[in-house]
């Protein structure tokens, strides 16, 4: 038998217990692959979102490999912790450290290439399913398979990479230990749980004040606390897993008359031991969950977004222009032509808004004609307008504003032109969006509209008339391509800080809505990759964790029976030592997650008003089914390996 | 009146070679026995043990412990009878690392569901007894072997069993600590009338007992009681065991005065 023979048959005897390892390695090296096939697609690279879908998925591979890193090297010590009696054994027998360096490096080289053949290979296979799904999210005519050497060299090389660095990693531990303490067996250090007291109350108060702060987002404050909450919730996190929650255990400990119950007394301290070694795991399991969530949280919120984006933006293309704009008709006709090239249908719509100051509040209100809505209205088959002179309606921008607006009754007078008026109600429906006509807005008679000619205090003719033209067009989300130059000259202006000088406004809903789906897309890639590697890993990590101290715990359990405790009491022991390692860094991630939405939400409300609560809570509840039944999967291995 | 009777039990491991561990073996403990088990390696010593803490049943005969027949108990009553019962000493104590030596001891205790002030009466009054009050707060780790066996020992009284079962609690120790934990059990049985079973190699061990019984490839071999000196007991049970028989390397921690 030679050596590598040796290795080999290490590795294909001792399956059972690699085979978690494998599974969970070759289910990142496939993801890892077929989201290689994506980014370099030669289709994805230049028809759609170019740099951002390939920064995107670049991103989420740095992740998938941070992420992998962690949970190879933590595995593979908790494995060789395991086999360190076997260690102690064949160096015992007179095997060199350096031999024994070998060994480790071939068994890892040996599973390592296993899992990069079998990922690569079943990636291949999934790839075209994957890119369908992925053709239709993004909406592109076809996303075929394709053969390059790219994705192939760029996951083999990372693969061979990760496992060559961490076999090397994990071997310096067992170096640093004497034969007998090998031999002896991997006993783990049963130091007391320490825990520094400032550290722990920092690690709370660090969580509390992030989840204030995130459930009070505004959105004036979003882009600030964007910034500024995720590092500061992480280092809550971390701190909350390595110290306050020996701090918590300890207040536990403190009141015998609950610690000193039944088997309270077990679980609690094992459970304490079992955290404060795999805080670092915790950690990062929570942090991951975490995004996880959120991006598959966010996903499912796409569905009811098609629907209640247009609800909310009902109009095609919105091009608003000050009176005295010369690009006007110029512009109004290449949007014409370009919507006649792509064969849109559509419907043109011109409105005249004027802009006067209201008695009642002492601020600008923006005035549209009856005649000019109810052409609109007959388009979109609305209810139609019909006002006496001297009366008026509002025009809501949001469902909510229309609630609000609906029993609000004010008498006022344009103040400019003394025209009284007396609005009384709203009309039933959204039609634009506050970017297109900003949030107060009346629809009045056409004499009253008329007899407005005096400009508004503050501003010339120019400034207080504007000309909007409103394109429906009911296939509104193949209007993407339309009006790009001018939506390039707007970002400009935007850029410049020039957007006051503008003349025109330019809104196209379909660019929005493709845009904002685009990004959702990318979020996607994301959420499904770290999601669907992190079921496998986070649930492989307890089972090697488990694996490790089984003959410690077998003992262990000897012992208690003999003592005399039944086989109910076993369970519930065993219980509740798993429950936590499984739920406690996942029910973190659904507080962080659930906070974090909160002010996601508020971002919403910014720009879509948008609910996402019911599909938060389907996730959650969906990612919690999954997790329930992995925790009684492994509890029903480890309950059968003890007895 | 006997605490513990064994009544012709015979245990048989079947397998692919079937081995008879016991073979109708008897014998009765009193009330307030120190006894001790020997015989050479492979005799039964473990399995008949085994057979009396009752996480193993023997193939026949009849167990009897404080009037109770545990076989015939079932699966959770038999937990509980253990619990309340019987205490255990082991040759590797035991003890659970995350737990303080205060908390090892309660543990059975807690089990039962005692209420605390109780619990922590008990504590206090055994560990008076085994002389082990500045360790309360320490745990298994940093205590040294003697210590260790001691705490193991206030585990397996403090809910003040029947019968205390014993396997070779000194097999880990020193001289000095193994010496120390042995006059400690002596004492505990004259004090408060515990029963002790103990099984043990050491001929050492075996004199500080009241009784030694000799047990050979799983039948009743001899008994010897103990007399005034312990060096003459000890001289005795080293006659014994050059008659079982066996080989001298058979007696592997004789350690000849």
């Amino acid at each position: 038998m030679t050596f590598r023979q040796f290795a080999y048959r290490n590795v294909i005897r001792n399956h059972r217990v690699y085979a978690a390892f494998f599974m969970s390695s070759v289910s990142s090296v496939m993801v890892f692959f077929i989201y290689s096939m994506l980014m370099f697609h030669p289709k994805v690279e230049d028809e759609f979102l170019r740099e951002i879908a390939f920064q995107g998925m670049f991103v989420a591979e740095v992740v998938l490999v941070l992420f992998m890193m962690f949970f190879l090297f933590y595995s593979m010590r908790a494995f060789l912790e395991a086999r360190s009696k076997e260690f102690g054994l064949l160096m015992h027998l007179g095997m060199e450290k350096r031999q024994l360096n070998k060994l480790v490096l071939l068994e890892t080289m040996i599973i390592g290439t296993a899992a990069i053949i079998f990922g690569i290979v079943f990636g291949y296979a999934f790839a075209k399913f994957f890119f369908m799904i992925v053709r239709e999210i993004l909406q592109i005519d076809s996303l075929p398979l394709y053969f390059s050497w790219e994705p192939f060299a760029l996951t083999i090389g990372t693969f061979t990479s990760l496992f060559v660095i961490i076999s090397f990693i994990s071997v310096m531990f067992i170096r640093d230990r004497d034969v007998i303490d090998l031999l002896k067996g991997y006993w783990r250090n049963e130091q007391t749980a320490s825990y520094s007291l400032w550290r722990a109350i920092l690690g709370l108060l660090l969580l509390v004040v992030s989840y204030a702060l995130a459930s009070s987002t505004t959105q004036e404050r979003l882009i600030f606390l964007s910034a500024i909450l995720p590092p500061l919730a992480a280092l809550g996190t971390y701190l909350f897993f390595t110290d306050s929650l020996q701090w918590l255990m300890s207040f536990v400990r403190a009141r015998k008359r609950w610690y000193w119950h039944k088997y309270q007394l077990l679980t609690v301290s094992e459970v304490s031991v079992i955290m404060r070694e795999n805080a670092r795991m915790f950690f990062i399991s929570c942090m991951v969950s975490t995004l996880a969530f959120l991006a598959l949280g966010t996903l499912i919120s796409m569905s009811t977004f098609t629907h209640q984006f247009h609800r909310l933006n009902p109009l095609g293309l919105v091009y608003s222009s000050k009176i005295d704009n010369p690009f006007e008709e110029a512009h109004i006709n290449s949007l014409t032509k370009e919507l006649e090239d792509k064969g849109l249908s559509y419907h043109l719509n011109k409105f005249t808004v004027k802009r006067q100051t209201s008695s009642s509040t002492q601020k600008p209100v923006k005035i549209v004609r009856q005649s000019d809505i109810n052409r609109l209205a007959l388009v979109f088959g609305y209810p139609v307008v019909n006002l006496e002179q001297g009366g008026a309606i509002f025009l809501a921008y949001s469902e909510k504003s229309l609630e609000e607006l609906k029993t609000k009754k004010v008498w006022t007078v344009l103040q400019e032109n003394s025209i009284p008026l007396f609005i009384n109600s709203v009309y039933p429906r959204v039609l634009f969006s506050p970017t297109e006509l900003g949030t107060n807005v009346i629809v009045i008679n056409d004499d009253d509209f008329n007899l407005i000619d005096e400009a508004m205090v503050g501003a010339n003719a120019a400034q207080s008339t504007n000309h909007i033209f409103v394109f429906h067009v009911p296939q509104w989300t193949a209007t993407k391509d339309i009006g790009l130059e001018l939506d390039s000259m707007m970002t400009e202006a935007y850029m410049n800080e020039h957007s006051e000088e503008l003349p025109f406004y330019f809104e196209n809903s379909g660019l929005d809505y493709s845009f904002i789906r685009s990004t959702f897309a990318l979020l996607l890639f994301i959420g499904l990759l770290a999601a669907s590697v992190f079921f496998l890993a986070s649930g492989s990590f307890i089972y090697f964790k488990l694996y490790t101290g089984l003959e410690r715990d077998k003992l262990q359990f000897n012992a208690l029976r003999r003592m005399g405790i039944t086989d109910r009491e076993l369970r519930k022991i065993v219980n509740r030592q798993l429950i936590p390692q499984f739920f406690l860094p996942w029910g973190l991630a659904m507080l962080h997650s659930t906070f974090a939405f909160m002010s996601l939400q508020a971002f919403w409300q910014g720009i879509a008003e948008l609910s996402i609560l019911k599909e938060i809570l389907i996730v959650l509840g969906a990612i919690t089914c999954v997790q329930v039944f992995y925790f009684y999967l492994i509890r029903w291995r480890y309950l059968s390996h003890i007895r | 009146m006997s605490i513990l009777k064994i009544d012709e039990v015979t245990k048989v491991y079947e397998g692919k070679v079937t081995h008879r561990a016991l073979n109708q073996l008897s014998f009765e403990v009193e009330k307030g026995d120190f006894l001790a088990v020997m015989g050479p390696s492979g005799s039964g010593k473990t399995t008949l043990l085994n057979v009396v803490s009752t996480i193993d049943s023997p193939t026949s005969g009849e167990i009897t412990v404080d009037g109770i027949k545990p076989h015939e108990l079932k699966k959770n009553e038999l937990a509980y009878f253990r619990r309340r019962q019987l205490g255990f000493v082991f040759q590797d104590f035991n003890l659970l690392p995350m737990l303080t030596v205060e908390e090892n001891m309660v543990l059975p205790l807690t089990l039962d569901n005692m209420n605390v002030e109780k619990m922590e009466e008990r504590v206090q009054s055994v560990s008076e007894q085994l002389g082990i009050q500045s360790i309360l707060g320490k745990r298994p780790n940093e205590i040294s072997g003697g210590q260790a066996q001691k705490t193991a020992i206030g585990r397996a009284l403090i809910h003040k069993p029947s019968l205390i079962l014993a396997d070779e609690p000194t097999g880990n120790l020193d001289s000095n600590s193994s010496r120390d934990v042995l006059e400690l059990l002596g004492r505990i049985n004259k004090k408060e009338r515990t029963t002790i079973v103990m099984v043990t190699h050491d001929p050492i061990a075996a004199s500080y007992c009241d009784r030694v019984l000799f047990i050979k490839d799983g039948e009743y071999f001899n008994e010897i009681y103990k007399d005034d000196h312990r060096q003459t007991f000890f001289q005795r049970i080293l006659n014994v065991l050059s008659l079982l028989g066996g080989h001298v390397g058979d007696f592997s921690t004789v350690r000849l005065p």
